[in-house]
């Protein structure tokens, strides 16, 4: 994309972050367009989760300088100003993110109610289309203890577009599923990314980042390894890390990947012949 | 009419060697209807009052203030160790002759109103255990997502703690209010007027133990019961359907 | 806390001892400060006269305690002896062995303690003929049966309740290996239900302990009786209030170890 003076909706700069004694976040750069889906890759532990809460401001890091949309989240201090931000920026957790004492309409609303102050009509109608484009609506009145993984994620997600946020996060959203599951909720994502709202996912599906993405980010140990376009991280990364890394994914989440051109590489033989990103 | 029923039910039981005819003297007949009237407004007053106590108690642990919650986390402490007879003596015997020491007579505080008061912070204790520990069920990742769409946090607790809260610890709650139905006995220890004490007033006199005992537990079981019938109710009436139970 | 818009991370809690834990629980440093009061106050010949009058008449409420004691751990031995057969009977194949079992449970749970206490007490009698002699049946074992009933219904439920507690997988694997139902109870399910039974049945046994208290009001010579007694007799209003909070205080000293100790004990089941 060209460099072309406009800010980027989200930036992180060299951000710091520790609990207690450990560090999690190691100096970590990351920018993020309007209108770009950006994927972060890595694994267990590298510190995916810790950068997209601190873009939402649920954790605060020791040094560094967060900015997302103009407002440096880093300097918020009040609860009004957090929550200021936050009807910006909407968030998919992994699990357990729906309120199970209230049915899906009730979840969709509350937050548009309570926090925008939106009358309850007008807050049903805008529920009920989010619904439709998740294919929920058939299950406005259902309990999220009725709904099965996927479902509960669809709602999930149209719940955090209630606010018309500018920018939405994902976290692993597809991790706790069955593998059946898993495919509705990436087709929701597919579709949010083409009409044009900025996303970032960290995610485990390697398959659904390099065809989404613009940009993907791959972290190890709290630092940003490597960062580029999906077709060089995917196709032919620089840095050894990130080769190890996609070599000790592939064999588990691309069984079901048909074959596909590799790009020549200087790869031991073992591999050729099967799926490899390399 | 009443007179040849209470002849009945005299008669009815005289085979059985059962006694009752303490119910043809008009006297003890009111003294036990008395009592049974008395023991209906203990539970009537402690269950509301000791719910209360618990949110207090339960709000005090978990906030974070040390100067409030170490204190009253050391009187949890000697509530939940020690006999609620001797509380119970501890309070009306000394704390009461404190206060009308200090009042000079004309303490407005009644037995009645000791043994309520009692009663209620030694339930309202192990409410607010419940509490604390449906407060804690409360996923933490479900509060995350609270936070996210911009909830302050007076509104994460009303919308979110709170609600699951209270259904996590609803059974807990409900056990605890049937104990306390049945520690309102013990309110005769200080000559409280309740069904117990009338007993041991018409027993001294009429010898007929057995007897009383056995419509006392009778009373009892039918308030626990219709207890625990209120404590269904309002469960259903708060599932979250498909929440594993 | 919980609902705090921004968490920051918990520091580490640093780690010691026994011997350096217990001196920093409040608790105990309470009771080193009153046992270092009572050592200045008798090295100067100051002891106020309440607690001299405390003093002499320590060692009649160290037997009232004693009594309290012994009530409840028979109490609980017979209650947990009949209450695990209880248990075991509504368990039982036989639906009207469990229905004569459940009965059993409901009618002793849900009547007051004190109720069954006067029960026993008046209604047994007073002496007992066995075997041709007067034997005198004294009111504190009265007690023990009238503490245990209660005590044998909630066994029965705490049992009924690990019991069940135990993954049926288990006990399918262990009949797909062949073995008897008594040798699956004896070798795999009885062990694994003791470990959870444990922390109810040491709550049931605090509560039991505090039960007792409900001795001195049919007669029974106890710590509560005691210290009425005493208080009576004293007849000064600075004593009586030492002396029923001085029965707070011994009835806290020996309950609350138990429940430290069953919390404890919690968390280190909880942690398998």
């Amino acid at each position: 994309m060209t460099t072309h003076e406009i800010n980027p909706l989200v930036s992180l700069r060299d951000v710091h972050l520790a609990f207690g004694d450990t560090e999690v976040l190691k100096g970590i750069d990351v920018e993020v367009r309007q209108g770009q889906a950006v994927s972060i890759i890595g694994p267990s532990g590298s510190g995916k989760s810790t950068i997209l809460r601190c873009i939402t401001g649920l954790l605060r890091p020791q040094r560094g300088a967060i900015e997302v949309g103009g407002v440096r989240v880093d300097g918020l201090k009040t609860e009004s100003d957090f929550i200021a931000l936050r009807k910006r920026v909407g968030f998919v957790f992994q699990q357990y993110n729906l309120f199970p004492h209230l049915t899906v309409l009730e979840n969709l609303v509350i937050s548009p109610v309570k926090v925008g102050g939106q009358p309850r009509a007008q807050a049903e109608a805008r529920a009920r289309e989010l619904l439709a484009k998740v294919r929920m609506e058939h299950k406005e009145r259902a309990y999220p203890g009725e709904l099965s993984g996927g479902q509960q994620q669809r709602v999930a997600i149209a719940r955090a577009l209630a606010l018309q946020p500018e920018l939405i996060l994902f976290d692993e959203v597809t991790s706790a599923l069955d593998p059946e599951m898993v495919g509705e909720v990436l087709t929701v994502i597919r579709d949010l990314v083409q009409d044009g709202l900025t996303c970032m996912l960290v995610t485990h599906e390697m398959r659904f980042a390099e065809e989404v993405s613009d940009t993907v980010y791959f972290t190890e140990a709290g630092r940003i390894v490597e960062a580029g376009p999906p077709s060089r991280i995917f196709d032919a990364p620089h840095s050894p890390r990130t080769r190890a890394f996609l070599q000790r994914s592939s064999g588990a989440s691309h069984a079901r990947r048909s074959a596909r051109p590799a790009a020549p590489e200087p790869v031991a033989a073992p591999f050729a012949g099967q799926e490899v990103y390399a | 009419m009443t007179a040849t029923l209470l002849q009945a039910w005299v008669d009815v039981f005289r085979p059985l060697g059962l006694n009752y005819s303490f119910v043809q003297d008009p006297a003890e007949l009111s003294a036990f209807g008395h009592g049974l009237l008395v023991t209906l407004q203990l539970c009537a007053w402690t269950i509301p009052v000791s719910l209360l106590f618990g949110v207090l108690i339960a709000a005090a642990l978990t906030s974070n203030r040390p100067w409030l919650a170490r204190p009253l986390q050391a009187f949890v402490e000697v509530t939940r160790n020690t006999p609620t007879l001797v509380q119970l003596y501890c309070a009306f015997l000394v704390l009461n002759m404190l206060i009308t020491q200090k009042l000079g007579g004309g303490n407005p505080i009644t037995p009645f109103a000791w043994v309520v008061i009692v009663v209620a912070l030694h339930k309202g204790v192990f409410h607010a255990e419940a509490l604390r520990a449906g407060i804690e069920a409360v996923p933490s990742v479900t509060m995350e997502a609270a936070r996210s769409l911009a909830f302050s946090r007076r509104q994460i607790l009303t919308q979110v703690q709170l609600p699951l809260a209270v259904r996590f610890a609803l059974p807990a709650l409900v056990n605890n209010l049937v104990d306390l139905v049945k520690m309102t006995a013990i309110a005769s220890a200080i000559a409280v007027g309740d069904v117990t004490y009338e007993s041991i007033m018409i027993w001294s006199h009429r010898d007929n133990v057995l007897e009383l005992l056995l419509l006392i537990l009778l009373y009892f079981g039918l308030l626990t019961w219709l207890v625990s019938v209120a404590g269904r109710w309002l469960e259903d009436r708060l599932r979250m359907p498909g929440y594993g139970q | 806390m919980a609902n705090d818009l921004v968490l920051n991370g918990t520091p580490a809690r640093p780690s010691g001892g026994v011997l350096p834990a217990l001196l920093r629980d409040p608790w105990f440093v309470l009771l080193l400060a009153l046992v270092a009061l009572g050592v200045a106050w008798a090295a100067t010949g100051t002891t106020p006269a309440a607690v001299l009058a405390l003093w002499h008449w320590s060692p009649a409420l160290l037997r009232g305690l004693g009594m309290n004691i012994q009530i409840s751990v028979l109490a609980m031995a017979l209650g947990t002896v009949v209450g695990l057969v209880v248990g075991a009977v509504s368990l039982s194949p036989s639906a009207l062995l469990r229905r004569v079992a459940r009965a059993y449970v409901l009618l002793f749970r849900n009547a007051p303690i004190l109720v069954l206490v006067y029960f026993t007490t008046y209604v047994f009698p007073f002496e007992v003929k066995v075997a041709g002699w007067y034997v005198p049946f004294p009111d504190w074992i009265k007690v023990v049966i009238g503490l245990g009933l209660p005590a044998s219904a909630n066994v029965a439920e705490i049992f009924r309740g690990a019991i069940q507690s135990i993954p049926s997988a288990q006990w399918e694997a262990a009949q797909s290996l062949a073995f008897r139902r008594t040798q699956i109870f004896r070798t795999i399910v009885l062990p694994q239900c003791v470990r959870r039974m444990l922390p109810s049945w040491m709550n049931l046994t605090a509560s039991i302990t505090m039960s007792t208290s409900l001795a001195s009001l049919v007669g029974v010579h106890d710590l509560v009786d005691t210290a009425t007694v005493a208080s009576n007799t004293v007849a000064s209003s600075d004593f009586t209030i030492l002396v029923y909070f001085t029965l707070l205080a011994l009835f806290f000293a020996y309950c609350y170890p138990i429940a430290r100790w069953t919390r404890y004990l919690e968390r280190r089941y909880d942690n398998t």
